[in-house]
């Protein structure tokens, strides 16, 4: 293999990782309400500015930054689903797909964070979070690596390995799995149902959050970077969408997939790679590259 | 409501037509520039309420097929002369084929996932309008001759106008006349429910394929409707953006009614004119306040707007 065959493979894992991040944050939200979260994206990017914040106004020490801006998305999340998709979801009309009035919710959401975002002067300018952690670039073999994508794998797979062990091994990680698969079973065995929602959205927030953490040092921080969240609905979808080890794959197949075509195709073609293999993967393999049978939804 | 539509539904149109000539006379340009655009919003909304509020298929194809119709309309006329008349019905089929050829592998697919099929072709027919830049310009846009219509020379707002009032009024009627007949309802049925459409021996498949073709034809009539006041057209115009203004207007105004979708159309379009005149240095909370109309529209207006008068009356 070539160096640069190599290096873009590790650079492809890299953002693939925070792909998988945003991905588990959108699956997340699927399995709880049957929707997709437009809102992801800003999620996302409301992550980064609180990150930028807490750091440079409220003089947090970098650690601590995660679990602030963790913590204020997770409420903002959770309060979009009881405030609003609860009430969109009693009041649905016989006849009338609910999912489009719960995606037209999570689209004003978006508007609603960028706009909230966009009113503090501070955000007319772009910014860059300063990197966790600088030194001089480590060489493994012909790869090079910063000190900041090793961090930001590093972090990535502790969160992926802590929600693996929270959905295996907790209570409210069980109590969120059986609510998921059938909300009414789940009611009648003494699950509180809509605080299971709840707590999906909220930890799905806080997922997206992290993410924008941890992208905010390689990326420009914009109130727009929401776009991002395409990248990630590909990469839930390379996973089948509704499996959370999928979508970590399904990531870091992206990342490096993306790097991959910008070396031996073209550099312009990267952005069309995400939408060919969302049309590609649904319409020969709607249950993803990694699931075994096609698993019909119940109705 | 079965048959052709009464002749008095027929008869609300003609305020319309009598707007399309006299209004150019009285009104600004801009205004006419908004109606412009209003009546153009107006043709594109009706045609994914066709299939979003008709026969409930969730789809985020129609920008595209706008894009589909305004390139060809306005690439038929610059490369090859083709009149606007002959120009814009073959955009109009273009889109429909194409609308087709989608439709037919993503009826295959439901909800979240036709939603995602579909918005991944939007994506991807917008990269195509900024890659193929022999044909399209590219991102630099591209030039667009001011059309004339048996010897109308028509490009400006005021000429444009009464063309797009007479184009919105023959798109209501066939909405009209689509929506009571036998595909109209079993577009509404499948809607309902697939599988006693199916027990009740409409062919499911076929009906989304043409629903998914008619909407699509929708998109390419708007799009040759924007080369009558448009001189110019660049990607940009059909990005995400947009089908979520679209969507929006729809849901907001009231899913799977022609009053509906033209209330949203009005209300969603005037509204950044709205907010930029009485808010004016308040121009950044803009962003916020439309997510705020969207929350709230569809936390107490489950049925729209439409659908809120319409229940108020008691007459549905």
């Amino acid at each position: 293999m070539s160096p640069l065959l190599l290096q873009g493979v590790a650079s492809g894992i890299v953002t693939g990782c925070v792909y998988a991040l945003i991905a588990l944050s959108l699956v997340i939200v699927y399995k709880s309400s049957d929707v997709i979260n437009f809102a992801g994206g800003e999620m996302v990017m409301l992550g980064g500015y609180l990150g930028m914040f807490a750091l440079l106004w409220l003089g947090l020490p970098y650690i601590l930054i995660f679990p602030f801006a963790a913590l204020v998305i997770f409420v903002i999340g959770a309060l979009f689903d009881r405030v609003v998709l609860t009430r969109v979801v009693g009041r649905a009309v016989p006849g009338q797909s609910i999912l489009v009035a719960m995606i037209i919710g999570t689209v004003g959401l978006s508007y609603v964070l960028k706009g909230a975002v966009r009113v503090i002067p501070y955000t007319e300018e772009v910014r860059r979070l300063p990197p966790f952690s600088s030194g001089a670039p480590i060489f493994i073999g012909p790869v090079v690596l910063q000190h900041q994508d090793i961090a930001i794998v590093v972090a990535a797979v502790a969160i992926m390995a802590a929600l693996w062990a929270f959905f295996s091994f907790t209570l409210i990680g069980k109590a969120l799995r059986a609510t998921s698969q059938n909300p009414r079973a789940a009611a009648l065995v003494g699950i509180p149902v809509r605080l299971m929602s709840m707590t999906a959205w909220g930890l799905a927030a806080a997922l997206a959050g992290v993410a924008g953490i941890l992208l905010a040092p390689k990326l420009l921080i914009t109130p727009d970077m929401g776009v991002i969240v395409i990248l990630a609905l590909a990469a839930a979808i390379i996973g089948g969408f509704v499996s959370l080890p999928g979508c970590v794959a399904g990531g870091i197949v992206l990342g490096v997939v993306q790097n991959l075509i910008g070396l031996y195709v073209s550099s312009r073609a990267i952005s069309l790679a995400p939408f060919l293999v969302i049309m590609i993967v649904l319409l020969l393999r709607p249950q993803g590259l990694f699931a075994g049978k096609a698993v019909a939804k119940k109705v | 409501m079965y048959g052709a539509p009464p002749l008095s539904r027929l008869a609300l149109l003609a305020p319309l037509l009598i707007a399309g000539f006299v209004l150019p006379l009285l009104l600004p340009q801009y205004f006419l520039y908004l109606g412009n655009f209003l009546m153009m919003f107006a043709v594109l909304a009706l045609g994914l309420d066709l299939l979003l509020g008709w026969a409930g298929q969730f789809a985020f194809a129609h920008i595209a097929f706008f894009g589909i119709g305004t390139y060809a309309t306005a690439l038929l006329q610059i490369r090859l002369g083709v009149p606007f008349v002959i120009g814009m019905p073959l955009a109009a089929l273009l889109a429909g084929l194409i609308g087709l050829a989608i439709g037919f592998p993503a009826t295959r697919l439901r909800t979240v996932y036709l939603a995602l099929a579909t918005f991944a072709f939007a994506e991807a027919a917008q990269w195509v309008f900024n890659a193929w830049d022999k044909v399209t310009g590219g991102p630099d846009g591209l030039r667009i001759a001011a059309p004339s219509i048996f010897g109308y020379r028509v490009g400006t707002d005021p000429t444009a106008f009464p063309v797009l009032a007479i184009i919105l009024a023959l798109m209501i009627v066939a909405t009209m006349y689509l929506t009571t007949s036998k595909l109209g309802r079993a577009m509404c049925a499948i809607r309902e429910s697939e599988h006693v459409a199916s027990a009740s021996g409409i062919d499911v498949r076929a009906t989304k394929a043409w629903a998914f073709a008619i909407s699509a034809m929708y998109a390419g009539v708007a799009g040759g409707m924007y080369t009558l006041f448009q001189s110019f057209v660049n990607p940009d115009t059909f990005g995400f953006g947009q089908i979520v203004l679209l969507l929006s207007m729809i849901v907001v105004g009231g899913l799977g009614s022609i009053p509906g979708a033209l209330i949203g159309v009005a209300l969603l379009g005037l509204l950044p004119e709205v907010m930029r005149t009485t808010m004016r240095g308040l121009l950044i909370w803009q962003e916020l306040v439309y997510g705020l109309i969207l929350i709230g529209a569809v936390m107490f207006m489950p049925r729209g707007i439409w659908g809120f008068i319409a229940g108020r009356r008691g007459s549905r």
